[in-house]
């Protein structure tokens, strides 16, 4: 193999190249030694299922949509929100008596002003769901 | 527009999920249903039982459940078909359901008969289903030494089978250290030792290097299983220890008794893969009479050229590509090499030296087959 101006490339090639080159083939000898049939089963399977779950999530419109709406700033924060509220919850949760359960207890419960605000937020969250399943189920989905 | 596929091997399949993707959008909207029949619930790697019959892959490897390696579109049902009328257009399962079609392809396989030979199924032992893998792989392993013979029965699947078993108990005897102790003796039915010239060419000193014997022009005609004989239609025969056949194959029995084709084989335009006389039969993979393997590889290219064709017919009322014989075959030339043959109606193959990576290639290819299976690949 000729460089353009004619000069062989064996020729311009020097010791360190050479030895450079000797130790990337030292490498890819050692690699293929160490390599067993089990390795090389466990990747190529590794692979094919990662292929084969890329495709469907790729292909899967619910998750594209999904994905798109989780780029929304408000969709992030909602998301945060949601997960601090757990978090805060399940701390109180744990803090506080057991409820005695009853119609005193229940009473009790709503003349806290924030659960009232809860319940009112459920109650709005499940009147828009059941809007938009009714919709999807009219458009077949 | 109503596609009918018939059986869900390595070709149904492929065109199956081929078409599921290349038409989604006329599913979706209706206007193609697309339909496939099996035999069975289960798909099987068939190239693992070569591996199975040396200890390499356990029988559990070989399998997927059919319906996991499907597009959701696709309508699967496990029923296999028992009537083809190609003149009303429509089949009848076992079942007793009649499936109509304007566009079906035949991809039902073939089987192995080794009962066509006396003896044979009685006497030899066989790699092409899970337990004839295992029983041999046991009886190989319980060999202590002898004269072993291979024989080849006629037509069969995989071509290359015949030398990869040689190479592969080469390697097995060898690494159990008693060799020196095993006679191969090797029995193939034309005068060469391999239909294709070039693999013949290839493959002779390398028995040589491994001290293989072999004769050709041997067909097998029976085999004397009490006094552990094998014969020839050529009237020669050998004395043997352990015998391991090639089975010979037919198509299946639905294609004959439906007079689909003498054999099982449907008689196939080569290029356009149309039923002769039926532009809307599609034929792949074992099914077909064609000149090519009967090889999983060989299904995969024709499932490729059907799908394509299907889709664009559907899309602009024509198709859009031929089928030129095709055919990729990896060849184990042992436990830790391998190498290909790769040719189609025009070009003979031109095997190269065999190479570790080339068997790795392969092992991986028998991990990657899934993929391929499902259209990705």
């Amino acid at each position: 193999m000729n460089t353009e101006t004619g000069t062989p490339v064996a020729a311009t090639a020097t010791a360190e190249d050479l030895h450079q080159l000797a130790e990337l083939a030292n490498l890819v000898t050692a690699a293929r030694d160490a390599m067993s049939d089990d390795i090389v089963t466990r990747l190529a399977g590794a692979m094919s299922e990662g292929i084969t779950l890329l495709d469907r999530l790729t292909r899967n419109e619910g998750l594209i949509y999904l994905l798109q709406e989780l780029d929304r700033p408000e969709n992030q924060h909602f998301l945060v929100s949601l997960a601090n509220a757990f978090t805060e919850a399940s701390k109180e949760l744990a803090t506080t008596p057991q409820a005695k359960g009853g119609l005193v207890c229940a009473l009790r419960l709503v003349q806290d002003p924030g659960v009232l605000e809860g319940l009112r937020l459920v109650s709005l969250v499940g009147s828009r769901l059941s809007k938009s399943m009714r919709e999807m189920h009219r458009h077949g989905g | 527009m109503r596609i009918l596929v018939v059986g869900g091997g390595t070709g149904g399949t492929i065109v199956a999920n081929n078409l599921a993707r290349r038409l989604s959008g006329e599913i979706r909207a209706g206007k193609v249903k697309l339909t496939m029949l099996s035999a069975s619930d289960k798909h099987m790697y068939q190239p693992g039982l070569l591996y199975v019959a040396f200890g390499q892959m356990m029988p559990d490897e070989l399998y997927r459940d059919q319906a996991s390696l499907l597009e959701s579109s696709i309508d699967f049902h496990v029923d296999p078909v028992e009537q083809f009328e190609l003149d009303k257009n429509q089949v009848k399962t076992k079942s007793g359901k009649v499936y109509m079609y304007d566009v079906m392809v035949i991809a039902t396989g073939s089987r192995i008969v080794p009962e066509q030979i006396p003896g044979l199924a009685e006497g030899a032992e066989t790699f092409y289903s899970e337990a004839g893998a295992v029983k041999m792989f046991k009886r190989l392993r319980e060999f202590q030494g002898g004269k072993i013979a291979v024989v080849v029965g006629v037509p069969h699947k995989c071509p290359i089978a015949p030398v990869e078993v040689i190479f592969s108990m080469h390697d097995y005897f060898k690494a159990r250290g008693i060799r020196d102790k095993v006679t191969i003796k090797y029995h193939y039915p034309i005068g060469r030792i391999h239909t294709i010239k070039e693999v013949a060419t290839w493959a002779k000193p390398e028995f040589d290097r491994m001290g293989i014997e072999y004769e050709t022009l041997f067909n097998v005609k029976e085999v004397d299983v009490k006094n552990k004989v094998v014969k020839s239609e050529e009237d020669t025969e050998y004395a043997y220890d352990l015998l391991i056949a090639i089975p010979p194959h037919r198509g299946m029995e639905v294609i004959e008794k439906n007079g689909l084709g003498e054999g099982g084989w449907i008689p196939t335009d080569r290029h356009k893969l149309t039923m002769n006389g039926h532009d809307n039969v599609y034929v792949v993979g074992d099914t077909t009479n064609l000149p090519v393997s009967k090889t999983g590889s060989a299904a995969h290219f024709e499932a490729e050229v059907i799908s394509e064709n299907i889709s664009s017919i559907v899309k602009i009322g024509t198709p859009v590509r031929d089928y030129d014989g095709k055919v990729y075959c990896f060849i184990e030339t042992g436990h830790d090499s391998a190498t290909y043959a790769m040719f189609n109606y025009q070009n003979p193959p031109d095997l190269k030296p065999p190479s570790k990576p080339m068997h790795w290639f392969k092992m991986s290819y028998n991990k990657m087959y899934w993929t391929s299976v499902r259209g990705l690949l």
